[in-house]
């Protein structure tokens, strides 16, 4: 095992049991994320991302079924683990923060005993010691007048202080790894970065690995080391910021990045809309799940699945355009331009 | 709150007042006869003198609204024959109120116990069952439990006697075993009502963000379920249960008849096939307060118990 990995998932699939058959949610997810560095997981709504860390924390829903994978943290396999010794792990190593801050605390409890639950179920220490505790960290989370807001409701909380409320409770316990499902996407703009700031200084104060899932590329390129592209269940690419950014490889990745507004886009230029939706995954497609969305898309791409390609030692990608005899087809002309355009920003600052 | 609170009362007296006066219409137009066929002219004269029954409807409307206001409910003519119609009632809510009390006693814990395991059971072959009985219990009512219950364990098998015992003033063994069928037969509706609202309201609570959030902390499945799903799901479960209360004054007409149990229930059908004017009005006049002071109630007690509305002051925030 590779010591400098501090959770790896290899070769997972899952489905879910629903009325209308089985939703094949999560079809062969591998990645590994290294200690004190920030994995960025991003992809379209639907494409799995929550799936595959409610897997990994163990809180999928009854109807899920793991089909088949490993899940390793510190190199155990954390699937056959029972649901108290999870709990404890839970409770001590891996927190995550919720998409939702709004409905993700309890609402008829206040908000710091919810936080002393945090600290007092790992059994250390007193009443009066969790409720210090608490109070810090509602402290370190900038939260203005801690003492007063203790004893205070959810609902009298803004969407931003809840979320600094999640995130204090998610380092109650001093964690090692922490996973972040779309913090900041039910949050105003402002709000956002100043949630954004709070969870890179939390990293850095504790040298935390973290996941951080967003459909927000901007967020990406601030946030994270390295970053997987996520569609219908599967990793298509997956590589360092700079790889994706200035070098992506997978069509669909391309259509991200043409997708995303930057800083210097003018109104005149386009933003590329992804054509189409994601397949019905109750019938996961034959080849590429991508293929029918693809400009590019090759005969092949219909019939099989490409493997992962490799393209350097940190980037990955899986399509047939990496493939030796596939066209040299290249990035889009107008995304080509943008990288262009930034590299030479980025040259001159 | 103290506004909120007069507000409502008025709003209540108001409604009363018009229950009240369709009371008194309806109960008039049944028809039937107070005095009985057959009765002496002069029996029937003498009635109808100190009742008021042949001056013109207006009239006698005004007469009782104002000893109505008065807290005077007017006698009973044919049932009590002139007894106050107050004393009658307050005779019967004992034993009303003894019967209902220990049908709430097995109804509460038993409908959120299977509430509970239902909603942990779901779409499994427990919450299946459980559901199927839930169904059972909603949907007969409950004079066909009495009617089971009395013929197969009382006539058939002979375990508990036809009828309530009333020959025993205290709480005897004897009395209490006699108890059990009418208390069993208040119970099945209620237990199923609670298992439901208690099944659904769980049920949403365990698939809430914060159950995730709770998990996320290092708390158990058992352990968050007890301390935040079940916590919650109870709020809403006041809508249902504090009405239970007040209706423990209230008793069941039909299975009180069944069991021959001298309670409420009992008078309200004797009065009206008697056409006992006054205490059918005084009956009914009872059964609004209760009902309209429940609803009051479950609103005030949202106030203390849901810190969103305590302290929101009124305003659901969500
Ligand atoms: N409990 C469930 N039962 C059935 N299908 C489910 C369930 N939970 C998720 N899915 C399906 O799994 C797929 C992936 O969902 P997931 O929540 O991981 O998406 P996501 O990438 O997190 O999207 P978003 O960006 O909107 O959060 C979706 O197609 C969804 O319909
Ligand atoms: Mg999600």
């Amino acid at each position: 095992m590779d010591e400098n990995r501090i959770l790896e998932v290899k070769n997972l699939n899952l489905h879910f049991k629903t009325y209308s058959g089985n939703v094949q949610a999560i079809r062969g997810v591998d990645f590994h994320l290294n200690r004190g560095e920030t994995l960025a997981i991003v992809g379209e709504s639907g494409s799995g991302k929550s799936v595959t860390i409610k897997a990994v924390t163990k809180l999928l829903p009854d109807n899920a079924v793991i089909d088949s994978g490993e899940i390793l943290y510190e190199g155990q396999d954390i699937l056959p683990m029972d649901d108290k010794k999870f709990s404890h792990l839970r409770g001590n190593d891996i927190s995550l923060i919720f998409q939702d801050p709004l409905s993700s605390l309890d609402p008829v409890m206040k908000i710091g005993k919810q936080i002393m639950e945090a600290i007092l179920i790992k059994k250390q220490g007193t009443k009066r010691e969790a409720a210090a505790k608490a109070l810090e960290l509602m402290r370190a989370v900038g939260i203005p007048e801690p003492e007063k807001r203790f004893n205070e409701y959810p609902f009298q909380f803004s969407g931003g202080m809840r979320q600094r409320i999640v995130i204090a409770i998610a380092l109650a316990c001093n964690p090692k790894l922490l996973i972040c499902d779309e913090p900041t996407t039910a949050l105003d703009v402002t709000i956002q970065s100043q949630i954004l700031d709070l969870i890179k200084d939390m990293q850095r104060e504790r040298d935390l690995s973290v996941i951080f899932i967003t459909h927000d590329l901007g967020v990406v390129a601030n946030v994270a080391d390295r970053v997987c592209v996520m569609y219908a269940g599967k990793i298509v690419e997956v590589g360092t910021v700079e790889d994706i950014f200035y070098d992506p490889r997978h069509p669909y990745t391309w259509s991200l990045l043409a997708s995303m507004p930057s800083l210097n886009t003018s109104s005149e230029d386009k933003l590329m809309v992804i054509p189409g939706s994601q397949p019905n995954m109750l019938v996961p497609p034959k080849g590429d799940a991508f293929a029918a969305r693809n400009r590019y898309a090759m005969k092949i791409d219909f019939e099989r699945e490409p493997p992962m390609f490799r393209i350097s030692d940190t980037h990955y990608a899986a399509t047939w355009l990496e493939h030796p005899d596939a066209p040299k087809i290249g990035i889009p002309a107008l995304l080509r331009h943008r990288i262009d355009e930034q590299l030479r920003e980025e040259a001159t600052s | 709150m103290i506004k909120y609170i007069i507000k409502r009362v008025i709003a209540m007296l108001i409604t009363l007042f018009i229950i009240v006066s369709l009371c008194f219409l309806t109960i008039r137009m049944i028809p039937g006869d107070i005095v009985g066929q057959g009765a002496q002219p002069e029996i029937r004269e003498a009635m109808e003198e100190r009742y008021h029954l042949n001056d013109p409807l207006p009239e006698q409307y005004v007469t009782f609204l104002k000893n109505f206001f008065t807290l005077d409910f007017g006698e009973s003519i044919t049932t009590y024959p002139r007894s106050p119609v107050f004393n009658v009632i307050m005779d019967k809510i004992p034993l009303t109120l003894q019967l209902n009390l220990f049908s709430l006693v097995i109804t509460i814990p038993l409908g959120i116990l299977f509430g509970i395991i239902a909603a942990l059971k779901k779409n499994k072959p427990t919450d299946h069952a459980i559901s199927v009985m839930v169904v059972l219990c909603v949907s007969v009512p409950s004079f066909v439990f009495a009617a089971l219950l009395q013929y197969f364990f009382a006539f058939k098998l002979g375990w508990f006697p036809l009828l309530l015992e009333l020959e025993d003033k205290g709480l005897t063994l004897t009395k209490l075993w006699s108890m059990v069928l009418p208390v069993l037969a208040l119970s099945f509706g209620g237990i199923a009502t609670i298992t439901r609202y208690m099944r659904a309201e769980l049920f949403e609570a365990l698939n809430s963000e914060y159950m995730l959030l709770s998990r996320a902390k290092g708390l158990t499945r058992m352990q968050s379920t007890v301390r935040h799903a079940i916590r919650n799901s109870f709020i809403p479960l006041c809508n249902i249960i504090i009405p239970m209360f007040m209706n423990l004054l209230g008793g069941s007409m039909v299975v009180e008849n069944i069991f021959g149990i001298p309670g409420i229930g009992r008078l309200t059908v004797m009065s009206i096939s008697n056409s006992d004017y006054f205490l059918t009005v005084a009956v009914l006049f009872f059964y609004s307060i209760i009902s309209l002071l429940s609803v009051l109630i479950v609103d005030l007690s949202y106030g203390i118990i849901d810190p969103r509305i305590r302290i929101g002051g009124g305003k659901t925030v969500e």
